[in-house]
């Protein structure tokens, strides 16, 4: 018996081309927590909802401004001074009524982020500072789910898909943040990183393919070039590398 | 010898893609980038600070392999390395 109604399997049909019927039902299953209703946020989270993710949390305790909308595609004209979760929640829905939507307004913190995260097949690291992304990294390593990192500038980006045991996490990578700006960008950037991030999303949870995993994508849009460079875990690393790590080291070999 | 180093994002607008450089040998990693990032300031700024350290921040590579910055003062470059340099981007 196909849990997927008649309904879903037209809509899915394309995708069940790829899949198959139980790929579509893996989706279907699937919890993703998306960190930032942004510029990386808003087209994680248009696609993974086409796509059927089940359930789709995404946290964002920003209020749309008209700086935004260059980028940040969930959000329209009309939307200026309405808080993003809801924003986001109502295009979702329009989007993709057979999935489930769950929109929180709130920042993520300290106190917070374990609960926020609950029980999440994995999340998507749509933010656009350092400390929250080392919070949700240390997120991901305790409940040993995958954080698909992704960040820009410019037309400048980079991603990667950190495996907690398996890959080094975003603190072996980046150990040190760099300085706080106002970053430029242009919506193509993050429009483009995030296609990494939400593929390698539906690749992990389909189990097919090969994960950006122990490798960082940099992308450069003004040279129209993509690089790559291998990463490994830090052994000294103060987050991952301590403790836990022969434990993760053994299971890994 | 000969070194291809390459900057990435901020560092790339400042100072160019890629740069085959011919150090002397005995070059360390180092000095090798100071040497590349001399010819803009504000390049050499991003990536230096004011006592010539690396900036925390900035990761370097060196076939495909991370160099700590406190190595990079004594690791030798070799003919045919490839070098990395860039920051992390923090922008989503």
């Amino acid at each position: 018996m196909s849990m997927l109604s008649r309904r879903e399997r037209e809509r899915y049909k394309r995708q069940i081309l790829l899949f198959g019927e139980e790929g579509q039902e893996r989706l279907k299953k699937a919890e993703i927590f998306i960190a930032g209703a942004g510029g990386l946020g808003s087209p994680v989270a248009i696609y993974l909802a086409v796509a059927g993710i089940g359930t789709l949390t995404i946290v964002d305790s920003d209020v749309v401004d008209q700086t935004n909308l260059n980028r940040q595609i969930l959000h329209y004209d009309r939307d200026i001074g309405k808080r993003k979760a809801m924003s986001a929640e109502e295009k979702l829905r329009e989007i993709n009524p057979d999935i489930t939507i769950r929109a929180i307004d709130v920042h993520i913190d300290e106190a917070n982020a374990g609960r926020l995260v609950g029980g999440a097949d994995g999340i998507v690291d749509a933010m656009d500072n350092y400390p929250t992304r080392y919070l949700l990294n240390r997120i991901a390593l305790e409940k040993g789910i995958p954080l698909f990192h992704g960040a820009i500038r410019g037309l400048y980006g980079q991603a990667t898909t950190i495996i907690p045991g398996k890959t080094p996490c975003l603190s072996c990578i980046f150990p040190k943040p760099p300085p706080a700006e106002v970053f430029p960008v242009v919506g193509v950037t993050p429009g483009l990183i995030a296609m990494v991030q939400a593929t390698e999303v539906l690749k992990f949870l389909l189990g097919t393919g090969n994960l950006l995993a122990n490798r960082l994508f940099l992308w450069d849009g003004m040279q129209a070039q993509a690089s790559e460079i291998c990463v490994e875990r830090n052994p000294c690393c103060p987050v991952c590398g301590t403790g836990g790590d022969e434990e993760a080291g053994r299971k890994g070999e | 010898m000969k070194v291809r180093v390459r900057f990435f994002a901020r560092f790339r607008e400042l100072l160019g893609t890629d740069i085959i450089a011919e150090p002397p040998p005995g070059t360390v990693f180092a000095a090798l980038i100071r040497e590349v990032a001399r010819k803009n300031r504000e390049g050499y700024d991003a990536i230096f600070d004011g006592h010539g350290a690396f900036r925390e921040f900035v990761i370097l590579m060196r076939n495909g392999k991370r160099v700590e910055a406190a190595d990079a003062e004594e690791t030798v470059v070799a003919d045919g390395d490839e070098i990395a340099v860039f920051p992390p981007v923090s922008g989503g």
